[in-house]
């Protein structure tokens, strides 16, 4: 996976992408922000862990209300105040939460 | 107009509603019963408490680095997205420029708090807000 293309997208300040157990493979951070590698490695395990939750909910969710849509998941996105991380998979993305296109980036993920 | 009447006027909006961070109060309008509006109530309230214990821990790693305190998080599924900003909980079609444009309105109304979020929050309830929270 080129991480370059995913920070093309609107806002990206960092892409990423992560092992299923959570551990930081690649990176590419743009110059000039906070975000440091070692927040990402931190970042990359709550990816892991905030989709695996998602996950059963959405599971959950259908089960028990019969309503559908909710799976499979395609993403999970926490909003900070001032930037939004954007996961899917073993990718994500953080960008700027006034210039950040969500659509946008949960669709760049699922193309993956 | 209030947040949850100005969202449920968005086509492709399903429910909009409000919930409590003690769990046990909730609001909503539109596809969901009582119970399963008390249901994503409780969701709600997991996952946001979860996403604002990370960024603490976010935020003592690199201090100030623009994560906390967490406005919200979003949840996409095939056809249905979940987005909650504040207190505030919002189930959309996934329909193109819907979850800007919700997430738009929802940051605008609702969302941006600069002080601690969850004391903020716990505050407007009237809750305790120097009880440990998680």
């Amino acid at each position: 996976m080129d991480l370059t293309k995913l920070m093309d997208l609107p806002g990206a300040m960092a892409a990423f992408m992560y092992t299923d157990k959570g551990e930081l493979q690649a990176h590419t951070i743009r110059e000039g922000n906070e975000i440091t590698p070692q927040v990402l490695g931190l970042l990359t395990r709550t990816c892991v862990a905030n989709q695996a939750i998602a996950a059963m909910e959405a599971s959950g969710w259908e089960e028990v209300t019969g309503q559908t849509g909710f799976q499979p998941l395609q993403g999970f996105s926490v909003v900070g105040l001032e930037w939004s991380v954007v996961m899917n998979g073993n990718c994500g993305v953080i960008a700027k939460n006034r210039d950040v296109d969500y659509e946008a980036t949960f669709s760049a993920l699922q193309a993956i | 107009m209030h947040i949850v009447k100005q969202l449920m006027a968005i086509p492709g909006v399903i429910a909009a509603g409000e919930y409590a961070y003690r769990g046990d109060r909730f609001t909503s309008e539109g596809a969901l019963t009582d119970e399963f509006a008390r249901m994503a109530s409780i969701l709600c309230r997991g996952n946001t408490l979860s996403v604002n214990m990370q960024a603490e821990i976010f935020d003592s790693f690199a201090e100030n680095c623009g994560c906390r305190p967490v406005q919200g998080w979003i949840t996409r599924g095939k056809r249905v997205t979940v987005c909650v900003v504040s207190n505030y909980f919002c189930f959309i079609e996934n329909r193109d420029e819907l979850l800007n444009d919700v997430m738009a309105i929802m940051r605008a109304k609702v969302g941006d708090i600069s002080d601690d979020l969850l004391v903020n929050l716990y505050a407007k309830i009237g809750g305790d807000v120097n009880e440990a929270l998680y």
